[in-house]
């Protein structure tokens, strides 16, 4: 922030610190357009054959990665819709709406939000099987949009907040209904939110894994990220090639998310989780 | 009392959800950890049947011996299910009079039964008809499945076994689920819960310790920098908390296989060809803390880069004005003004680290051996995903309780972080 | 319409902020609730309008009884301090906003606005949204917006907190056109005195809950039924002068003033002068020494310290030659003490 010359030694440590990330991030682009050399850092020449996962099966009983792909948009965008539509309704109603025991759902809020959700899946793996949901993509879809839902209230919650009473107060006296408040009034102002908590469920929900994994293992119900684990897992040539290529397929949609809102993100990890 | 049911309304979705996926799972954890619910017995419960390959245990078992033969010899008994059946294929005549001189009476051989069939005064001739209008009347509990216990205890009557070995039968034929302690009992004596427990407990102290420290360095340092090369870093740092884990992953296990970065540079200086995160439990924790320590530092980095902003800008200046310099205006003015957060971040990830197993089970999958094997893990690796294949849910609900447990109270203590009293403030438009 | 309050009571919990407060507002009149920060005025506010429900007592627009009447359905007209406009629409479907809830025509809605527009002057400005307007223009589009259902009352929540000093000038002149223009019943709520009485008919004077003074702005002036009230009124404020009531008034150690007529208690007392009945205009018969003077342009304030004890300040004409420091011996006008028991009451 201020003129002080000495900032080289700061950007060495911190070069030193990044250069594991660097080399990762650099060569995770590279091998996956050139032919693979194991034990050279030297990239071999380039080859496309990484990306053959694109117009072939890369083995039989595998699905086809569109099929995966076409999963993995569902799971994400489903769950992402899901997540803002309760979040948005129930957000409002704990942060403006009267009701007997109000402080209960807060307090319960906060704790479900910080409650480590993971510790339950057996049991939720065991509920599904019950429900018939087992290895079913609604399944995942809705255990992943209850889980992510807490931190979604809490954000919305945070967002309605913002919004000034009077702007309420001045909708109920020109007459408008609760209803009509929250939806032609309130709404338009949590926009922003809106499209924040969209994104953010989307991206989680485009990277899970854990869920997919034990709730839906099944090839039917692949997402990319247990397709990406599978190929990893019974390959015994370590073509890292291939995973890296599949690897960039599977990111394109968070860099390019990333790239384009990063401000905006770095803004609601930093505030999200925090009071 | 409008308002109330759009409250409601707003609300009961939300509330749906997290009664299915919130508060029953954490009751059927607490539930299951009581049974030794696994994949043989089933989830739904189960039926009552003896195996033919189970004869030889149940002998084993307190039951009489003249039960286990009544058992095994059971043969065919002229009851009143059968004469029905009879009476549909072969006439009620043939029906009436076998159940005037048989009711009750029991065949141990299908040659003495027929016998009585060919014999009757309205006959079966035809030795196929014989022999399907026997099998009608085979009583036999072997390897026949009856879904309720009144079914199988109507069966053991029928087959004429003393009342007194019912009860055990039942118990020894029910393949089901059934309630017990003893996950606890053996959780305790297991000496790998200590070494499960004590490995977390290491996890969570080490990458905790980084997180933070190395996160506050990130803050900290890029705050000093000019805004490009502050924005690099960054972006370099922000990465590793939003690319998908299993992507994540996959660069670091590149980074450290036998033939990956570390291995071919070492390889350079004469090092032997070695996997670098698998090669022992020392390379193994390393990776796993630092593989987890980059996404947490990436998160405390954010949170206390935003903190750091909202410091006023006066108090930098005047601390400088005053002669302060950088290291004392760390010390003095910034790392006091970051309590807060980092005991937000401290509780928060101590939370997450506990039970989070997903970065681990991707690296190493706890090992080598179980050196790496953290208590999620275990659970996971019990309840969900072992290489025996029948799935322990009790054994594994019993170690997911603990953390259960654990979670509730931390998040009830973090509770804390809140001004509730703030937070409760009651809406202002009071309809 | 004529409003009116009885009994109203209204707690928070366990803390009863307003208890049994009567107050009625005449058909057309103009009522200021005026009273220093939290003693209740937005509360009261609230309670009219039906964002409150009240705790106990009834609120009747003319016969109506509209107690537990829904916001919704009372029609009453309110501009808030910060002034509440919509963001996200334009000035026009601002102030069209309540009639489309009424589901009136589209063509109706445009005339009415058209005609609010041009009530409160903004006709020109009805495509732009509230950020692109000024304070003064934005409190405009407020107004209009709280009248176009023709209210049986409008509310003013501190309706010129937010404005700089020129323009609440011009919008205490404008508020008070439309509200005489319309002739509807209205109540402003401030914590300014110069705003109550310039722009009102009455004034309530609120101080914990409590209406202290109900009256017309210049009987409230000259006539303050206590000391709080004598002091909340008057800008530069009266002064207050601990005094002892005998044969004559004893003020301070040394100095002593005729007792006004009609004034009968004995023994301790304070007085209340206003600065325009001190001074030399007024005579002699009182001495000190000039303590502080603040120029005002046409007028300039002195206070004056008095000869064993106690401060009086006087108004008077920028020019009159008084320095720090000079000793003065000024007059007060005697039909115009103010008499106050120890207490605070009116004497
Ligand atoms: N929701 C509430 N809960 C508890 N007490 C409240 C609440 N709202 C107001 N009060 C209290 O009621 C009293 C009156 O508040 P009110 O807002 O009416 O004051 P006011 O006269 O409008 O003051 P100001 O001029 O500052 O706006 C205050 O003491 C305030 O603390
Ligand atoms: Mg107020």
């Amino acid at each position: 922030m201020t003129g002080t010359p000495r900032i080289w030694p700061l950007v060495l440590i911190l070069a030193i610190f990044s250069t594991p990330l660097v080399i990762m991030y650099l060569y995770q682009i590279i091998d996956s357009v050139a032919s693979p050399d194991p034990g050279s850092l030297i990239p071999g020449e380039l080859d496309l054959s990484n990306w053959r996962f694109l117009w072939e099966r890369i083995d039989s009983g595998r699905p086809t990665i569109w099929q995966v792909t076409f999963n993995t948009f569902l799971f994400a965008s489903t769950t992402a819709f899901l997540v803002t539509l309760l979040s948005t309704t129930a957000g409002y109603a704990l942060s403006r709406l009267n009701m007997p025991g109000r402080p209960y759902f807060l307090g319960g809020l906060i704790i479900l939000h910080a409650f480590p959700t993971i510790t339950l899946i057996i049991a939720i793996f065991i509920i599904l099987q019950a429900l018939g949901l087992f290895d079913t993509l609604l399944g995942i879809i809705l255990v992943k949009a209850a889980l992510e839902l807490p931190f979604g209230v809490w954000i919305m919650k945070g967002f309605y907040d913002t919004v000034p009473w009077e702007i309420e107060m001045a909708g109920v006296q020109d007459g408008a209904s609760r209803f009509r408040v929250w939806w032609e009034l309130v709404m338009p102002q949590v926009k922003p939110g809106l499209a924040a908590l969209l994104i953010i469920s989307f991206l989680s929900g485009w990277s899970e894994f854990v869920l997919p994994l034990v709730l839906a293992p099944g090839s039917s119900t692949q997402v990319l990220s247990t397709f990406m684990n599978a190929v990893i897992q019974d390959d015994a040539t370590a073509d890292f090639g291939l995973f890296k290529a599949i690897g960039m397929y599977y990111s394109i949609p968070v860099i390019v998310i990333y790239l384009i809102f990063q401000k905006q993100l770095m803004n609601i990890y930093g505030g999200g989780t925090k009071g | 009392m409008k308002t109330r049911l759009l409250a409601f309304g707003f609300l009961s979705p939300a509330l749906i959800a997290v009664f299915f996926f919130f508060l029953l799972p954490v009751l059927l954890t607490v539930v299951f950890a009581f049974t030794n619910m696994s994949t043989s017995t089933g989830i739904m419960g189960g039926a009552y049947q003896i195996n033919e390959t189970q004869m030889g245990s149940l002998r084993d078992t307190e039951v009489s011996p003249e039960s286990i033969e009544k058992l095994e010899g059971a043969g065919y008994l002229i009851s009143e299910a059968g004469l029905a059946a009879l009476a549909e294929e072969f006439g009620e005549d043939t029906a009436e009079e076998l159940r005037d001189d048989y009711l009750g009476e029991t065949f141990a051989a299908r040659r003495d039964l027929e016998r009585v069939l060919r014999n009757l005064d309205d006959p079966i001739r035809n030795t196929r008809d014989r022999k399907a209008a026997a099998d009608l009347f085979v009583s036999t509990v072997i390897g026949e499945r009856f879904d309720t216990a009144e079914d199988f205890r109507a069966a053991l009557v029928e087959t004429g076994i003393d009342p007194a070995d019912h009860d055990l039968l039942t118990e020894f034929a029910y393949t089901g689920w059934t309630w017990t302690t003893a996950n606890f009992s053996l959780l305790a004596e297991l000496p790998s819960t200590m070494r499960y427990a004590s490995n977390t407990a290491f996890y969570v102290v080490c990458t905790l310790t980084f997180n933070i420290l190395f996160g506050l360095f990130l803050a900290i340092s890029t705050f000093y920098l000019p805004g490009r090369l502050a924005n690099t870093f960054r972006a370099i740092w922000f990465l590793p908390r939003i690319l998908p884990p299993v992507l994540y992953v996959l660069m670091w296990n590149w980074f450290t296989w036998d033939r990956g970065f570390i291995a071919t540079v070492a390889g350079w200086f004469g090092a032997p060809q070695q996997n670098w995160m698998l090669h022992t439990s020392t390379h193994a924790w390393t990776a796993v803390i630092l593989i987890n320590g980059f996404v947490g530092a990436s998160l405390g980095m954010i949170l206390f880069s935003s903190a750091i902003k909202a410091i006023p800008t006066s108090m930098l200046y005047a601390s400088e004005v005053d002669g302060a310099n950088r290291w004392q205006q760390v010390r003095y003015i910034i790392l006091p003004q970051m309590r807060w957060p980092i005991l937000f971040m401290t509780s928060y990830q101590t939370l997450s680290l506990l039970t989070s197993f997903e970065y681990i089970l991707l690296a190493t999958d706890g090992g080598p051996g179980r050196s790496t094997e953290v208590w999620a893990l275990a659970a996971y690796h019990t309840a969900l995903n072992n290489y025996g294949g029948n799935l322990q849910y009790g054994l594994g609900a019993a170690y997911a309780l603990a953390l259960v447990f654990i979670g509730i109270a931390l998040s009830i203590l973090y509770l804390r972080f809140f001004n509730f009293k703030e937070l409760l403030s009651k809406p202002r438009i009071e309809q | 319409m004529e409003l009116r309050l009885e009994k109203f009571t209204k707690a928070f919990g366990p803390v009863t902020v307003i208890q049994d407060m009567d107050l009625t507002v005449g058909s057309g009149e103009m009522m200021a609730l005026l009273g220093p920060s939290g003693c209740g005025k937005s509360t009261t506010l609230f309670a009219i309008c039906g964002i409150h429900k009240m705790t106990g007592g009834r609120l009747y627009f003319g016969d109506r009884d509209v107690t537990s009447v829904p916001a919704q359905q009372r029609s009453v007209g309110v501009v808030f301090q910060n002034y509440a406009l919509y963001p996200h629409m334009t000035a026009e479907q601002n102030i069209g906003f309540p009639l489309k809830v009424m589901r009136q025509p589209k063509a109706e809605i445009a005339k009415e606005v058209q005609r609010l527009a041009d009530l409160v002057q903004i006709g020109d400005l009805l495509d732009r949204r509230p950020a692109q307007l000024s304070g003064g223009q934005q409190q405009r589009v407020a107004l209009a917006r709280a009248m176009i259902r023709k209210p049986d009352v409008l509310l003013l929540d501190e309706p010129l907190a937010n404005l700089d000093a020129k323009l609440r000038l011009e919008m205490r002149a404008e508020i008070r056109r439309i509200q005489r223009e319309t002739g509807i019943t209205a109540i402003l709520v401030t914590h300014d005195q110069v705003e109550a009485m310039s722009m009102c008919d009455r004034i309530a004077l609120m101080r914990d809950g409590k209406i202290v003074q109900l009256d017309t702005p210049e009987r409230m002036y000259a006539d303050p039924a206590s000391q709080f009230v004598a002091g909340f009124l008057g800008n530069p404020p009266i002064s207050f002068l601990p005094a002892r009531a005998g044969e004559q008034l004893a003020i301070g150690q040394s100095q002593v003033l005729p007792r006004p007529a009609g004034l009968e208690v004995q023994g301790d007392i304070v007085l209340g002068i206003r600065p325009e009945h001190f001074g030399p205009q007024h005579g002699q018969g009182l001495h000190g020494e000039v303590i502080f003077v603040e120029p005002q342009g046409r007028e300039e304030l002195v206070d004056v310290q008095l000869d064993g004890g106690g401060i009086l300040r006087a108004i008077l004409p920028t020019g009159d030659p008084v320095k720090l420091g000079d000793r003065v011996n000024w007059g007060v006008s005697g039909g115009n003490i103010l008499a106050f028991s120890t207490e605070g009451v009116r004497l």
